[in-house]
């Protein structure tokens, strides 16, 4: 009994030690921490069925990630961290949708940040989009970074967040053991597009120019592996990520970053709205300033012009 | 915040020159105030104080220019906080500190440090709303805080020298050699852009395979490594389908296309083949013209080979009658035609071949003065006009009464031996 109360209290030591080693900065004594990611996928309410089917494809490419039913409330964010304690989670990825249209995904760190919220646009599920791609589910797969990740400071915690979440850390529970997929993260335009590629590796042909070359000079280090070629054929989903904000705690916090560039699509239709209406508008004033001439001449009311000086046909020959 | 930036913007174009100016020494003030709390209080916080805005912004009419130096006094105060605090150690102090500096940056996009005064109130407003009053945070010290905080590799490369390198297969993650974003010309262009895309996920996989074969860490799925994949068997089903279709449809539009052109062109291909056909008989004729004079030259010379030029010559010309139809002219002008065949001529008998066809059976004068039928002799005897066939047909039924039964041929002998 002592033995095996034993074990248990070392496992749970264990564990509090990793939760511990994230909440400190630093690499710990052992020189690389374990990597430990459990990811709670969830859905505010109000979400369109093309969302929750993003959502359902990034749950399915995720064996770490756990999801969870709709959250209730949209302003009380920080019971999701309650909720990501419960379910023993250290990653949030909350989809909080807007008037049944806009979808804003939220990436947090749950015991002590950070937050990052996007607004996702350009939105295809894997099932709309009819590629030929498949891979494994639950395979890990490589994460490939734009330069421009690694520039600004922003983008870093950015690129790390994301490492977090959509890295499948080594050994987890219903991962894969091939690697058949990439994931492709891109700077563009001020957004983030996140594309998903499947790997398959087709028989070399000849003459490609200076790839070929790289891939000689990798095949005399690598022994045999360099017979077959790389091509890559998208599985989807794709989606686009626009960062708005960054908070320092989870859920919480100060905010320590903020998108100037970003334009919040209710402002995008109101400027839509108004220049509509300003064309009803315009023609309105129009009418009415031609009531106002037509009253000044006296014809209100399809009322026959009248001249008032006395030379008015019927007048002189009354 | 957004919410807060979105409101004011669209707040600007509507208050005044003064107003304007207290609105964002308003919007300086709040934000001091909101560093600490969470962002959910916060929205409620500028809920209520937009409420309260309007009151302010009468009161701030009388006030004008004053309120301007008060807003100087706090951007001081604000450098002047950032410099005590620095010196801090105490990581709740630092974050404050952090903060303002992030408020020092944003001072410079603000418009109340450019000079407007000058301006008219209208120019004013319209600056206003082009400006983006909108406040920029980028913290980047706390960013890069947060960053160590959770990052999975050492991020100085000492440490990371000190230890053993970490494995590829840790993190698997790459970064590109070069900014995706300089590879695309347009952002617009879906083409160009997912090739970029598609070229940095590639680069990224090359190097992946030939860093995880390094470390023996497996990569291509065994072909008979089967598993349940990320679509299900249905949904490639469904998108090989489509593919099929998609083909399909392309080779059908392209069948009909080129049935469509073949039409057009028809017609003149046809007109063309019949031409080529008659200049290659023509050809051939005059070939066999040539021949035949030739013949006709050469072989006068002696008298048998002359006759057989001849049958040479009906040789030829048989094959010139069988073979040429538009020779038939020549032919028919000739008149060296036969008569017409069977057929023809019995229906020439029986519908008549040229003439006139009316009256032809109605009596005239040469029909009424044609006494070749006519027989005195048969008149005497009685019975009917006409030949012997005639009498004969009207003697079975109307033979005079009188005359006798002819008799054998013997016994009419033996009359004629007696007479």
């Amino acid at each position: 009994m002592a033995a095996v109360y034993k074990s248990l209290a070392k496992t749970s030591k264990a564990d509090k030690m990793d939760i511990d080693d994230d909440a400190k900065n630093g690499s710990s004594s052992s020189g690389v921490r374990k990597n430990k990611q459990r990811v709670l996928i969830l859905s505010s309410r109000g979400v369109t069925y093309r969302h929750r089917h993003l959502l359902n494809d990034l749950a399915a490419m995720l064996p770490h990630g756990r999801k969870d039913v709709k959250f209730d409330s949209k302003s009380k964010l920080y019971q999701l961290n309650e909720l990501a304690e419960l379910y023993n989670c250290n990653n949030v990825m909350f989809f909080e949708a807007r008037k049944g249209k806009d979808l804003y995904i939220w990436f947090s760190k749950v015991p002590n940040g950070p937050t990052i919220k996007f607004h996702a646009q350009n939105l295809h599920t894997m099932e709309e989009l009819h590629f030929q791609g498949n891979c494994l589910k639950g395979s890990r797969p490589i994460l490939s970074f734009d330069a421009t990740f690694e520039t600004e400071p922003h983008l870093r915690v950015i690129k790390e967040v994301f490492t977090h979440m959509f890295g499948v850390p080594e050994g987890a529970r219903k991962s894969k053991p091939f690697i058949d997929h990439v994931m492709g993260f891109s700077v563009a335009d001020g957004k983030i597009w996140i594309r998903n590629y499947e790997i398959r590796e087709v028989a070399k042909v000849k003459g490609e120019g200076e790839e070929d070359e790289e891939e000689n000079k990798k095949a005399k280090k690598g022994g045999d592996s360099n017979q077959t070629d790389i091509s890559l054929i998208e599985i989807g989903p794709r989606f686009v990520l626009t960062p708005i904000i960054m908070q320092e705690g989870a859920f919480g916090g100060p905010i320590i970053y903020e998108n100037k560039r970003f334009i919040s699509p209710n402002h995008v239709r109101s400027e839509l709205r108004r220049s509509k209406a300003s064309k009803h508008v315009a023609r309105q004033e129009q009418t009415r300033d031609n009531l106002a001439r037509k009253r000044k001449l006296g014809l209100e009311n399809g009322e026959v012009f009248k001249d008032k000086s006395g030379l008015d046909t019927r007048e002189l020959f009354a | 915040m957004a919410k807060k930036g979105a409101k004011l913007t669209a707040k600007a174009p509507i208050a005044n020159k003064q107003s304007n100016r207290v609105t964002d020494k308003k919007q300086k003030v709040d934000k001091r105030k909101s560093n600490d709390p969470p962002v959910e209080a916060d929205e409620e916080e500028w809920e209520d104080e937009d409420s309260e805005e309007d009151s302010e912004d009468e009161s701030a009419d009388e006030e004008g220019g004053v309120d301007f130096s008060k807003l100087e006094d706090i951007n001081d105060s604000d450098s002047d906080s950032e410099i005590n605090s620095d010196d801090d150690e105490d990581e709740q102090e630092e974050e404050e500190a952090e903060s303002d500096d992030s408020e020092g940056e944003e001072s410079e996009i603000d418009v109340d440090g450019l000079d407007l005064d000058g301006l008219d109130p209208e120019e004013k407003e319209e600056l206003a709303a082009t400006t983006r009053v909108r406040q920029t945070i980028n913290n980047k010290d706390a960013l890069l805080a947060s960053l160590k905080r959770i990052s999975l590799l050492p991020l100085d490369s000492n440490n990371s020298k000190k230890s053993a390198p970490i494995p590829f297969s840790y993190h698997m993650t790459l970064v590109s050699s070069a900014p995706t974003e300089s590879a695309i010309p347009s952002i617009d262009d879906d083409l160009e852009r997912e090739l970029a895309f598609l070229n940095q996920a590639r680069e990224a996989a090359l190097r992946a395979r030939s860093l995880l074969k390094k470390e023996g860490v497996p990569f291509t799925r065994p072909t008979d490594y089967f598993a349940e994949t990320l679509r299900s068997d249905e949904t490639m089903q469904q998108v090989k389908q489509k593919m099929i279709e998609v083909a399909t449809a392309k080779k059908a539009s392209a069948e009909a296309r080129k049935q469509r052109d073949l039409k057009k062109f028809g017609k003149q291909v046809q007109v063309q083949k019949q031409q080529e056909r008659a200049k290659e008989k023509r050809a051939t004729l005059e070939k066999i013209n040539d021949l035949k004079r030739k013949r006709k030259d050469g072989g006068s010379a002696s008298l048998g080979a002359r006759e057989a030029d001849d049958m040479f010559d009906v040789a030829v010309d048989n094959e010139l009658g069988n073979t040429t139809k538009p020779g038939g002219k020549r032919g028919r002008s000739a008149g060296d035609h036969g008569p017409p065949n069977a057929k023809r001529q019995k229906k020439n008998e029986k519908y008549g071949f040229g003439g006139k066809k009316k009256f032809g059976k109605s009596g005239d004068a040469m029909s009424s003065g044609d006494m070749s039928g006519f027989n005195a002799k048969r008149m005497k005897h009685g019975g009917g006009a006409g030949d012997g066939k005639k009498a004969f047909s009207a003697g079975a039924g109307g033979k005079p009464k009188g005359s006798k039964p002819r008799v054998g041929k013997d016994r009419r002998k033996a009359q004629a031996g007696r007479r």
